[in-house]
């Protein structure tokens, strides 16, 4: 399992590593893109080499993602998603950080879920932590964040 | 719950959606630089809108946000495109820049896309050697280009920046060609090369070489501009050196505003930035920073834009 | 001696409030993701505006001084470099701060910085004109040559397999290459609008080191959690003091190092602390401890990127060039008062110059005396539980890369190269060769172009780049740093097989 991990992950960069050698090779005008000829040129040989050793099991180093992690990361991975490529521009940054921080607490804090108590303190520890943001970035640091359709 | 939701941001629309030209500007406003933090256009831009908040000028800050990259196309690539003609998103204009860039192609601007505010300030192209130079007039200099074609190096701060625009002004009247190096990093770098001796000349902002000249570290041959300057009274103009070279390569910096503002944003920035820019305290800060400045009106900077347009037309039409 | 004299004026009452303001301020500011202290400086000029010349240059001086140690506390607690300076205090740093020895780590940043930044500060002191004639020697050849220098440090920093090291480096420097070419202004891959401008370094960084983190940790789910609550452990000042100068080989490398590097104009600050750290590895009896908390790297790390603050000021103040972007904000915190950094600067304005100067040294040390007074309580971060962690994390990582520019491209990008570089990590690659090489990409690339444009027109390319004293020197050190690389990957191999082949 691991194996056909690393032939996917070194695959996927040595995709790349194609793509930018045809894109650097191809485009106009060829002075902008010397630099980038070069580095892709080397960039293609070493993706290759390491995606050869991926392909005939020779990975040594890194130990992909077994599945429990990424089950356990999945949630956080969609609520980043959308916090970061939607809400944050749709809502507001402090509305969309309010309630992305909210349900990560909900999914990740260990404390139970059937008490009052913990909700509360989830509820606090947003609260504070919203507020410390808005102190810091927009009272102290003039920062303007989208506010959109909330705040 | 989802009515809730949507019921709240109607409310909170149509709250915002109220608000007149009266109410404007009713939160801090955002210049957009498209240079580097510390660069000159970045620190009269923070100079000429200090007095923003004031209450006879817009009575609001104005936010400085630098956009650096490519010689400020980065920037006006994102004016032009991506920021919302709400007037609170401004952006500092620098002419000739982004007229030549924009006839050069490749960019998703042109005059077209902006509506101009108001101008603050005028910086003439200079021609600077190194102190310990040979050189000591621009004829020394025509005269070296002319013998030796493609061998004088001159740095600047980019391609088809004013910089750029005076260098091939200067070629087109002598007839020489000169080996323009753009510098990545702006006018200080193109400066750090000159005093070095990385190349024989350059070309930078009359400011800067103001101030490298009364550090003891260059000589300023020449200035590219109709009238000797005020800074330098001693330096002659480029016409009075025999060089047909006339002011289109001086920068020109002004605050402008995307294309489909609404008008009457446009008019109440128009009648007031002006103001602000003329006030005393900001006339003392640039003058101590050896920044000429130049107020010109949205219909003399309209004026301005289309007679640049038309003469970069000409000179860069043989490139 | 004229520094002594004009000693008196940093300590009149408003003027050491300002420097007192200025370095807590700085702090704050320094430990606030995706605020560079360039970014810092430019914030605190409008203050300037009220104060005279000299009051607002000690503010300026004091917040630059402790805005680059203030970039040590959220690389050590949080694992967010605030600026490409402290990547390398990250790698080791924040490792010390999981394993619960945050204070320790902490303190002894704060000292190293304070002894480097010392020690940068009195270079500019009394080597000002010497140290001029140097940053000038360095034209684009050199500086290219530099970079190169800087590349061949990829393979060998923080990854255990060269080739992926290297390879890291690759995606690092075509990176850099996304957005408008500087010098032609071409665009390169720009597939999405907000690549328009480029990869931000500093949201670049942000998302790099912040992202897998928090990956990390939602990867651990949400019953593992109670098992690690780390015990943060105290760690007395005398100590750190004792620790940090037991190990003097890094103490000097990192100073010596910064100094050098700091002077290079354009290079300067960013990658101090990353060469630092490698040279100290390659130099250290304890290479195989690097990036598993050992307190060489922190101190190395640290102790450059303070010293490089005073040298990164001799072109300005000397000559009126600002070697580095900082540099230029607070040539323009001087011309707002109408004084002009160069001679005039020295002749006529002398209680401005020596103030701000001696406002630096002054600084290092308060924000030294503070900063340890803080870090006993700031390594408690480290006992918040992982799941408010993660979200704190995540939140401020969305705020840093807005606030840098102002721009929703900058947050996407972010994110997208964070989780990229989560699953990269997962199969050996590593983020800090990958950074090395966005710093240095566009270094590299704008010198060759420029000086490849400056030889066609003079002594052709091959006697521009590879003639001259400098030049031939420094060809000389990337020769003996990649081969020094490959001795000690052929030497390991064969220790590796050897242990393989007994067991």
């Amino acid at each position: 399992m691991n194996r056909s991990q690393h032939v996917f992950g070194s695959g996927l960069v040595f995709a790349v590593g194609l793509w930018v050698t045809w894109v650097s090779y191809t485009q106009q005008p060829a002075e902008a893109f010397l630099f980038p000829r070069l580095i892709a040129s080397v960039f293609v040989v070493l993706a290759g080499w390491t995606f050869g050793k991926a392909v005939m099991g020779l990975s040594k180093v890194g130990n992909g993602v077994t599945r429990t992690m990424f089950l356990n990361m999945l949630p956080g991975l969609v609520i980043t998603l959308i916090y970061v490529f939607w809400a944050a521009k749709s809502l507001g940054f402090y509305t969309a950080t309010a309630i992305a921080f909210f349900i990560l607490l909900s999914i990740y804090d260990p404390a139970p879920h059937d008490e009052a108590k913990s909700w509360m303190k989830r509820c606090i520890i947003t609260g504070v932590f919203v507020t410390v943001m808005y102190g810091l970035f927009a009272m102290l640091l003039n920062v303007y964040t989208p506010k959109e359709i909330l705040f | 719950m989802r009515r809730m939701i949507a019921g709240a941001a109607l409310a909170l629309m149509s709250l915002t959606g109220t608000a007149t030209a009266e109410d404007y500007p009713e939160r801090p406003l955002m210049l957009m630089v498209s240079y580097g933090a510390g660069g000159a256009t970045d620190f009269q831009a923070r100079i000429v809108t200090m007095t923003a908040g004031n209450e006879d000028a817009l009575g609001m800050p104005i936010a400085i946000i630098n956009k650096p990259g490519a010689g400020g196309r980065v920037g006006w690539n994102w004016f032009a495109t991506q920021a919302d003609p709400d007037g609170y998103t401004l952006a500092a204009y620098n002419v000739p820049h982004f007229i030549a860039q924009s006839i050069k192609g490749g960019v998703e601007y042109s005059a077209d896309s902006f509506e101009p505010i108001a101008n603050w300030g005028a910086d003439p192209a200079v021609f600077v050697v190194g102190a310990d130079s040979e050189f000591n007039s621009m004829e020394d200099v025509v005269a070296f280009a002319k013998e030796n074609p493609g061998k004088l190096t001159v740095s600047g701060a980019g391609l088809f920046v004013g910089h750029h625009i005076a260098a091939l002004q200067i070629d087109k009247a002598a007839g020489t060609k000169m080996a323009y190096i753009p510098t990545k990093g702006g006018g200080a770098a193109a400066m750090k090369a000159v005093i070095a001796g990385e190349v024989m000349g350059g070309i930078n902002n009359l400011s800067d070489a103001f101030r490298a000249q009364e550090a003891g570290n260059v000589k300023i041959l020449g200035v590219a501009d109709l009238e000797r300057n005020a800074f330098l009274p001693d330096v002659p103009t480029m016409m009075e050196q025999g060089l047909d070279v006339d002011n289109s390569s001086v920068n020109f910096r002004g605050v402008m505003v995307p294309k489909g503002t609404p008008p009457e944003v446009i008019e109440k920035l128009s009648a007031t930035v002006p103001e602000m820019f003329a006030n005393s305290r900001v006339a003392k800060k640039m003058e101590a920073g050896g920044s000429p400045m130049h107020i010109m009106t949205r219909d003399e900077v309209i004026e301005m834009w289309a007679q640049r347009q038309q003469t970069l037309n000409e000179l860069l039409a043989g490139l | 001696m004229d520094f002594i004299y004009y000693f008196g004026d940093v300590f009149t009452p408003l003027s050491f409030m300002l420097l007192l303001g200025g370095t807590i301020g700085g702090l704050i500011l320094g430990a606030t993701p995706g605020l560079s202290p360039t970014m810092a400086v430019a914030l605190l000029i409008p203050f300037t505006f009220q104060l005279e010349a000299a009051q607002g240059l000690i503010l300026l001086g004091a917040a630059y001084t402790s805005t680059v140690a203030g970039g040590a506390v959220s690389a050590i607690l949080l694992k967010i470099p605030g600026a490409p300076a402290n990547i390398a205090t990250t790698l080791d740093g924040h490792t010390m701060a999981k394993q619960g020895q945050g204070a320790r780590a902490l303190q002894l940043s704060f000292l190293a910085s304070a002894v480097g930044g010392v020690f940068g500060v009195l270079l500019l002191i009394f080597l000002t004109p010497v140290l001029a004639k140097w940053a000038l020697a360095f034209g684009p050849s050199h500086l290219f040559w530099l970079a190169i220098l800087g590349v061949t440090v990829i393979g060998t920093l923080d990854s255990a397999s060269v080739v992926k090291g290297l390879l890291s480096g690759c995606i690092g420097l075509w990176l850099a290459t996304i957005g408008f070419d500087d010098i032609m202004g071409a665009q390169r891959f720009i597939f999405h609008p907000a690549l328009g401008g480029g990869i931000n370094i500093i949201a670049a960084l942000i998302g790099l080191f912040a992202i897998p983190q928090v990956l990390t940790m939602f990867a651990k789910g949400r019953h593992n959690t109670g098992a690690e609550v780390i015990e943060v452990q105290r760690h007395s000042i005398l100590e750190a003091f004792r620790e940090l100068f037991s190990r003097t080989r890094a103490l000097s490398i990192g100073t010596l190092t910064g100094s050098i590097i700091g002077l290079i104009p354009g290079v300067g600050g960013q990658i101090a602390g990353l060469v630092a750290y490698d040279q100290t590895k390659k130099f250290s009896s304890e290479k195989d401890k690097f990036g598993t908390g050992h307190s060489e790297g922190v101190i190395a790390a640290e102790s450059a990127n303070n010293a490089m603050v005073g040298p990164s000021l001799v072109p300005l103040l000397t000559l009126s060039i600002p070697g580095s972007p900082t540099a230029a904000v607070l040539l323009g915190g001087l011309l707002i008062h109408g004084i002009f950094p160069g001679s005039d600067l020295f002749d006529n304005h002398p209680d401005v110059a020596w103030t701000f100067i001696n406002s630096m040294l002054i600084g290092q040390v308060l924000m030294c005396v503070f900063g340890l007074y803080v870090a006993g309580l700031a390594a408690r971060v480290a006992q918040v539980p992982q799941s408010v962690m993660a979200a704190i994390v995540l939140a401020l990582s969305v705020f840093g890369a807005y606030s840098v520019q102002g721009s929703m491209g900058d947050v996407y990008v972010m994110a997208c190269l964070g989780i990229g570089m989560f699953f990269l990590e997962r199969f050996g690659f590593s983020a800090a060769p990958l950074v090395l090489g966005l710093i240095l990409g566009p270094i590299a690339e704008a010198n060759f172009i420029q000086g490849g444009m400056i030889a066609d027109a003079t002594v052709g390319k091959a006697s521009y780049f590879l003639t001259g004293g400098l030049n031939l020197l420094l060809i000389a050190v990337v020769l003996a740093s990649i081969a020094y690389s490959v001795w000690m990957e052929l030497r390991h191999r064969r220790y590796t097989t050897k242990e393989e082949a007994q067991a």
